[in-house]
C-alpha cells in the first residue's frame, strides 16, 4: 500500500467523508472571520495539499501550549490536526528520544526544506545557554538553524511570542521571544497563556490550505484571532457604559455580573478571541467565571502590577513625583522672588525720582 | 503597548513633577513677593482681611447683575465647559480609579455614557469659546500664542479622551497612550500660561477683594 | 477777584486748544532714556498685588464691558487691561516668572518710545481711574489702580499729557496748584467776606483741619463757604492752613510719587503739628483715595490722625443728632463719585444724607458701585486731549439721568461737578448738579 500523497486521500482512507471535511473548513472560515465563499477553497486547499511537515520546538515553556492545543475541543479536530500534519518532532508527544529525536528533525529539514513549518512554545533564554538545551544543543542554536530553511515559525504562547514568565522582571534567564532570534523566516504569534486552541488549529489549517500566512496585526498576531479586544466583545460591556462595576468579588455586583474594571479587569487593552470562542469548546471564559482578563496575550502582561490593579490606575507611585516637585516648587519660587526683589530693587534705584517711595501695593 | 507603557510610567510621572514644581513655583513666588507696605488703617466695622478674602473668592463666581447682560451668554459658555471638564476628569469611572490608585480617595461617579455625553458638550463649548476668542473684537485685540495653545491643550485631553472610548482611529491603547500624552501637555503646560488661572484666580480675586473691603467697597 | 455767590456758576475752563497733539512729552531725555525711565519707573510698582494681577488675566474681554470709554466708543483698544500692555511687558522681562529666561534669551519686549507715546492717550485720556472694570473682572483684577501705577514711569520718562504735567509743576513750585500761601488768605478771606462766613486759618491749635480743593478756590465758592459755614454750626475747633489747604493731590493723578508724597505729608503734618485729630477734605474724589487710602505710603508708622471725606463727615454728625435738616421734599438721583463710592466705599453715606433731607432718591439705571463716572476723573479733566472721549462719556451719563426724570441732580465731587458743568456748557444741557454738602448747609435748623 503506498503512502497517501494528499491528505484528502488519507481523509478518505479514514473513512472521512469530504462533507465532513468541508464542514470543518466551514467553521475555520468562520472563526477566522473570511468570507463563507473561502469555504470551498479551504477545504480545497487541504485535501490537495500534501501533509505537512512540522517540527515543534519547546523551549522555556510549562507545556501548557501543548496541553491547550491536545484539548482542542472543535469537530475532531484534535485527530484532524494531526491527520493533516506530519508531527515530525515534539519533545513532549513524541515516543523517540536523544539522538534518536535528532536525527528525525534533520531528516525532516532536509526532505521538506523551504517548506515545513516550525511551531514553537516557550521563550529562548540567551542569559547562559546552558539555561536550556536538548541533547546538548542550546535552544537559540536549534531554532535559529532549523528556522533557517522554514515556510513559517509560529510562535505559540505568551512566552514564545514575547518572552513570557521567564522574561518577568528581573528576567533571571536573559529570555527572549522568537522574533528576537529569527530574522529571515516570516514569524506568526498566536500569544496567550495559553493560547486559545482554536487559534493554532485554525491558523495552521490557514497555512496548510492556502500555503499563505494569514493577515497579522502589528504584533504579527491573526487578525482572525486578535483583531478586536476583549472589551469590545465583552459580554459585561453593558455594565460597563452604564458605570455598574463589581467592587469585590463576592459583593452584590458580582452576583449581578456586572463589569470586573475596578477589580483589575484588563480587556480594554488585550486582544484575544476569548470573548468569543470561549474556552472548553465554548464552556466558558475567564470574565464568565467571574474574574478579569488578565490580559495574558499582551506582551509584558506579567510585568504589569498587580492583576487586581484597576488598569487606570498608574503603575508609578505618582503621589511622589507631586509632593517632591512641591517642594522644590516652593524653594524655586522663594529663590526667585528673592531674586524678583532683588532686581526691582536695583532698578527702582536706578529710577527717578530718587527719594519717592514706591507705591507697591497701596490698600 | 509600548506608547502606552511610557506614557502611563515615565511620561505621567515627568509630568506630575512638571506640574507640582510649576504650581508651586508660581504660587509661592507670589506669596513670597513681599507687600512693601502698611495698609492704611481700615474702615471701621468692615470685616476682616481674612474674611474679606475667602468671600471676594466666593463672590466673584457670578457676575453682578448690573453686567449680566453684557457676559451672559459668555460666562453660561465658560460654566458649560469648565463643569464639562469637572465631570469628565473626577466624575468618571477610569479617572477616579486612576486618582484613587495615588491618592487611595475615591468616590461614586457618573454612568459611562453619560460622561461621553458630557464631554461632547464640553468640546462643543470650547468650540464656541474658540470661535467667540476668533471673533469678537476685544477678545481679538488681547488674545495672545498663549490663548491659542492653551485652548488647544484643554481641548486635546477631551477630544482624545473621547475618540479612545469609540475606539475612532486608532487602536485603543494607541489612543489611549495619545490621550495620557494629552493629559501630560496639559499638566506641563499648566503652569507656565493662562491656565494657571485654576489657581490664580483665588489670589486674584483675594487681594482685590480685601484691598476695597478695607475701605468699606463692595468687591 | 469775581467771587461767585450763586452756586451755579462754571470755573473758569481748561481753553479749547487745538490742533491736539497726539501725545506731549516733557524733558530733553533722548528715546532710549525715556524707554528706560519707563521701564524702571515701572519696576518699581511690581509689589505682590501687582504680580498677581499681572499674572492672572485669562484675556476674556469682559473688562471692556464696564469701561465707559469702551462702551461708548465699541473701539477695542480702550479694553481696560489692554491700557497696561507697556506696563506688563516690564513686569514679564523684569520680574515675572518668566523674567530671567527671557533676559537670559535676549528677547527684548521693551515698547519703542513711539509706543509708550501711542500709550499716553490709554493711560491718561481714557482711563479715569474709576475702577468699574475692577467691577466686572473675573479674575478680580484691580485694573484701575494697575493703570494708576502705570503712570508712575509714564511719569518718570516725561510722557505725561502737558496739561496735567503743566499742573503738576505748578503744584510743586507753590505746594499747591492753586497757588501760594499767600493767594490762598486772599482769596480764601475773599470768600468769607462775601458770604459771610468766619474762616479760622493758621489757628495754631485746632481739632479739626479743613482742606479745600482748587475748584471751591476757583469758581465753587458757595462750596468753600459753606465748609466752614457747617464747622462753626457745629462748633468745633477748627482751622484752615495756608500751607496745607490743598487737598488735590495731582501728583497721585499723573504719577509723580514725589509730589504725591509731598502734597499728602503736607497735610499730615499740618495737622499732627497743630493737634488735630482730623484732616477734613471737600467735596473731592480722588483727594479721598490720596489722602485717606494712601497715606500710609508715606509713614513708617501709624500716626493719629483720621482722615475723613466732607461726605462721611457730615453722615457722621447728622446721624448724631449734631445736623438737624429741614425736609427738602423733591426728588433727586444721585451721581456717585468713583473714587467716594465704588473706591471709597462711601456707598450708603450719600444716600442717608439725602433721605435725612427727604429727599426721594431716584437711582440711575447704573448707580451705587455700579455707577458710570463722569468722565472727567483720574486727571482726564485736566487733559485737553481726551476732550472728545470725555464727551461721549457725558452723553451716557445725561441719558442715564435724563431717564430718572428726577427734579434735582446732586453729587458730592467737586471734580465731577465740574465734569458736568463743562458738559452742560458745551452740549447745552441744562442740568448740572448740585452739592450735596450745600445742600446740607442750606437746610440746617438752627
Ligand atoms: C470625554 C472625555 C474623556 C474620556 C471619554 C476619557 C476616557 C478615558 C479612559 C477610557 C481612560 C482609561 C483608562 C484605562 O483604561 O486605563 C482615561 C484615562 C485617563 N484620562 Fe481620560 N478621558 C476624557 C477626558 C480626560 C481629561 C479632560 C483629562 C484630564 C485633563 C483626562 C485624564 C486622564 C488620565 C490622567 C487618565 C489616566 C491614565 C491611565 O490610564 O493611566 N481624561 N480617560
Ligand atoms: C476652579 C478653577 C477655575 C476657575 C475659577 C476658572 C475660571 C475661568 C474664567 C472666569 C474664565 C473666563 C471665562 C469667560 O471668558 O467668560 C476661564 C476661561 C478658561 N478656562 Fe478656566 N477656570 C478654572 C479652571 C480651569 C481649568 C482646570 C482649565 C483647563 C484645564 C481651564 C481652562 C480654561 C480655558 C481654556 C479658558 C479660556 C477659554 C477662552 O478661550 O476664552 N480653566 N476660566
Ligand atoms: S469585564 Fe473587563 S472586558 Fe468585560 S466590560 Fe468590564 S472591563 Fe471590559
Ligand atoms: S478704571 Fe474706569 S476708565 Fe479706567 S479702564 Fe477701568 S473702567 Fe475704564
Ligand atoms: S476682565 Fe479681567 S481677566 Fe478678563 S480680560 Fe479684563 S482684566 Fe483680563
Amino acid at each position: 500500500m503506498t503512502e497517501p500523497q494528499t491528505v484528502g486521500e488519507m481523509l478518505a482512507r479514514k473513512g472521512i467523508s469530504r462533507r465532513a471535511l468541508l464542514r470543518y473548513a466551514a467553521w475555520v472560515t468562520s472563526i477566522m472571520a473570511l468570507p463563507s465563499s473561502m469555504t470551498r477553497a479551504m477545504a480545497q486547499g487541504i485535501a490537495d495539499t500534501k501533509r505537512m511537515s512540522v517540527i515543534w520546538l519547546s523551549c522555556q515553556e510549562c507545556t501548557a501550549c501543548t496541553e491547550s492545543l491536545t484539548r482542542s475541543y472543535s469537530p475532531t479536530i484534535d485527530d484532524l490536526i494531526f491527520d493533516f500534519i506530519s508531527l515530525d518532532y515534539h519533545e513532549a508527544l513524541q515516543a523517540a528520544a536523544g539522538h534518536q529525536a535528532e536525527e528525525a528533525r534533520l531528516k525532516a529539514m532536509e526532505d521538506n526544506k523551504d517548506n515545513y513549518v516550525v511551531i514553537v512554545d516557550g521563550s529562548i533564554p540567551l542569559g547562559n545557554m546552558g539555561y536550556s538545551t536538548v541533547a546538548g544543543h542550546a535552544n537559540a542554536d536549534v531554532l535559529r538553524e532549523t528556522a533557517e530553511h522554514a515556510l513559517a515559525v509560529v510562535a505559540v504562547g505568551s512566552c514564545a511570542t514575547w518572552g513570557g514568565l521567564p522574561k518577568a522582571d528581573p528576567n533571571p534567564t536573559g529570555a527572549v521571544s522568537v522574533s528576537q532570534i529569527v530574522r529571515n523566516t516570516p514569524i506568526i504569534n498566536i500569544s496567550g497563556c495559553p493560547p486559545i486552541p482554536e487559534a493554532m488549529t485554525g491558523t495552521l489549517a490557514h497555512v496548510l490550505a492556502f500555503g499563505q500566512i494569514p493577515e497579522l496585526d502589528h504584533l504579527g498576531r491573526p487578525r482572525a484571532f486578535f483583531g478586536n479586544s476583549i472589551h469590545d466583545r465583552c459580554y459585561r460591556r453593558p455594565f460597563y457604559d452604564k458605570g455598574l462595576f463589581a467592587k469585590s468579588f463576592d459583593d452584590e455586583g458580582a452576583r449581578k455580573g456586572w463589569c470586573l474594571y475596578e477589580l483589575g479587569c484588563k480587556g480594554p487593552v488585550t486582544y484575544n478571541a476569548c470573548a468569543t470562542l470561549k474556552w472548553n469548546g465554548g464552556a466558558s471564559w475567564p470574565v464568565q467565571t467571574g474574574h478579569g482578563c488578565l490580559g495574558c496575550s499582551e506582551p509584558d502582561f506579567w510585568d504589569r502590577g498587580s492583576f487586581y490593579k484597576p488598569l487606570p490606575a498608574s503603575t508609578e507611585p505618582l503621589a511622589t513625583p507631586l509632593a517632591a516637585g512641591a517642594v522644590a516648587g516652593v524653594a524655586a519660587g522663594a529663590l526667585a522672588s528673592r531674586a524678583a526683589k532683588t532686581r526691582r530693587e536695583i532698578l527702582g534705584a536706578m529710577s527717578k525720582p530718587k527719594d519717592a517711595a514706591d507705591t507697591t501695593d497701596k490698600t | 503597548m509600548e506608547l502606552l507603557d511610557f506614557a502611563r510610567g515615565p511620561a505621567l510621572t515627568i509630568a506630575f513633577a512638571i506640574f507640582a514644581i510649576g504650581v508651586a513655583w508660581r504660587l509661592s513666588s507670589l506669596l513670597f513677593t513681599p507687600r512693601p507696605h502698611r495698609r492704611a488703617e481700615a474702615r471701621e466695622g468692615t470685616p476682616s482681611d481674612a474674611k474679606a478674602f475667602v468671600r471676594g473668592v466666593f463672590s466673584r463666581f457670578i457676575p453682578h447683575k448690573t453686567y449680566r447682560d453684557v457676559v451672559f451668554a459668555n460666562h453660561l459658555n465658560a460654566y458649560v465647559f469648565h463643569i464639562g471638564l469637572f465631570i469628565v476628569v473626577f466624575l468618571y469611572r477610569p479617572h477616579i480609579l486612576f486618582i484613587e490608585g495615588f491618592t487611595g480617595l475615591s468616590w461614586p461617579a457618573l454612568p459611562n455614557t453619560l460622561v461621553y455625553g458630557v464631554g461632547l458638550v464640553t468640546v462643543v463649548s470650547l468650540g464656541v469659546a474658540l470661535a467667540r476668542r476668533m471673533t469678537n473684537p476685544v477678545q481679538k485685540i488681547l488674545t495672545t500664542f498663549d490663548d491659542y495653545f492653551s485652548w488647544a491643550l484643554t481641548v486635546l485631553p477631551v477630544l482624545t479622551g473621547l475618540l479612545v472610548v469609540n475606539g475612532i482611529g486608532a487602536r485603543y491603547e494607541t489612543l489611549l497612550a495619545l490621550h495620557i500624552l494629552s493629559v501630560c501637555a496639559l499638566l506641563i503646560w499648566l503652569p507656565f500660561g493662562k491656565l494657571m488661572h485654576t489657581f490664580l484666580f483665588v489670589l486674584s480675586r483675594g487681594v482685590t477683594s480685601v484691598r476695597l473691603s478695607r475701605r468699606g467697597a463692595t468687591f | 477777584m469775581e467771587i461767585h455767590t450763586d452756586h451755579h456758576a462754571p470755573p473758569p475752563l481748561t481753553p479749547k486748544t487745538d490742533p491736539v497733539p497726539p501725545y506731549d512729552k516733557q524733558g530733553d531725555m533722548t528715546d532710549e532714556e525715556r524707554v528706560d525711565a519707563a521701564f524702571k519707573g515701572f519696576v518699581k510698582d511690581f509689589g505682590q498685588d501687582v504680580a498677581i494681577h499681572m499674572e492672572a488675566c485669562i484675556h476674556c474681554g469682559a473688562c471692556a464691558h464696564a469701561c465707559h470709554f469702551y462702551q461708548t466708543t465699541e473701539d477695542p483698544q480702550y479694553t481696560p487691561i489692554r491700557k497696561l500692555e507697556p506696563f506688563r511687558k516690564a513686569y514679564q522681562r523684569e520680574v515675572g516668572p518668566f523674567a530671567p529666561l527671557m533676559r537670559m534669551l535676549g528677547i527684548d519686549s521693551r515698547p519703542s518710545v513711539e509706543e509708550l507715546q501711542e500709550w499716553q492717550h490709554l493711560i491718561y485720556d481714557s482711563c479715569t481711574l474709576c475702577g468699574r472694570c475692577t467691577t466686572i473682572c473675573p479674575m478680580g483684577i484691580d485694573i484701575a489702580d494697575l493703570v494708576k501705577s502705570a503712570r508712575h514711569g509714564m511719569y518718570d520718562a516725561g510722557l505725561v499729557p502737558d496739561r496735567l504735567s503743566k499742573i503738576t509743576r505748578n503744584a510743586e513750585a507753590k505746594g499747591s496748584q492753586f497757588g501760594t500761601p499767600e493767594e490762598f488768605i486772599e482769596t480764601a478771606n475773599a470768600i468769607a467776606a462775601a458770604f459771610n462766613v468766619d474762616i479760622p486759618i493758621n489757628k495754631e491749635k485746632a481739632d479739626i483741619l479743613l482742606t479745600t480743593a482748587p475748584g471751591e478756590l476757583e469758581g465753587h465758592h458757595k462750596a468753600f463757604a459753606d465748609a466752614g459755614k457747617i464747622l462753626n454750626k457745629l462748633g468745633y475747633n477748627w482751622t484752615m492752613s495756608s500751607e496745607a489747604f490743598e487737598a488735590t493731590n495731582f501728583g497721585y493723578l499723573s504719577g509723580n510719587r514725589e509730589l504725591q508724597k509731598r502734597l499728602t505729608t503736607a497735610l499730615i503734618d499740618k495737622a499732627v503739628e497743630i493737634g488735630a485729630h482730623t484732616v477734613l477734605l471737600p467735596e473731592c474724589g480722588h483727594a479721598y483715595g490720596a489722602a485717606r487710602w494712601e497715606w500710609n505710603l508715606w509713614y513708617e508708622k501709624d500716626v493719629p490722625v483720621k482722615v475723613l471725606h466732607m461726605t462721611e463727615f457730615l453722615d457722621q454728625e447728622v446721624g448724631a443728632g449734631r445736623i438737624k435738616l429741614k425736609p427738602v421734599g423733591n426728588t433727586a438721583t444721585f451721581h456717585d463719585p468713583c473714587q467716594i463710592v465704588r473706591r471709597g466705599g462711601l456707598t450708603q453715606a450719600p444716600r442717608r444724607l439725602l433721605k435725612a433731607l427727604g429727599i426721594d432718591l431716584i437711582e440711575m439705571k447704573d448707580h451705587g458701585d455700579f455707577g458710570y463716572c463722569c468722565g472727567g476723573g483720574g486727571g482726564a479733566l485736566a487733559n485737553v486731549r481726551a476732550a472728545p472721549l470725555r464727551h461721549k462719556v457725558f452723553d451716557l451719563k445725561r441719558k442715564q439721568i435724563e431717564d430718572t426724570g428726577a427734579e434735582r441732580f446732586i453729587t458730592s465731587c467737586g471734580q465731577c461737578r465740574i465734569t458736568f458743568e463743562r458738559g452742560c456748557q458745551e452740549t447745552g444741557w441744562d442740568h448740572p448738579p448740585e452739592s450735596l454738602m450745600e445742600l446740607v448747609a442750606d437746610n440746617m435748623i438752627d
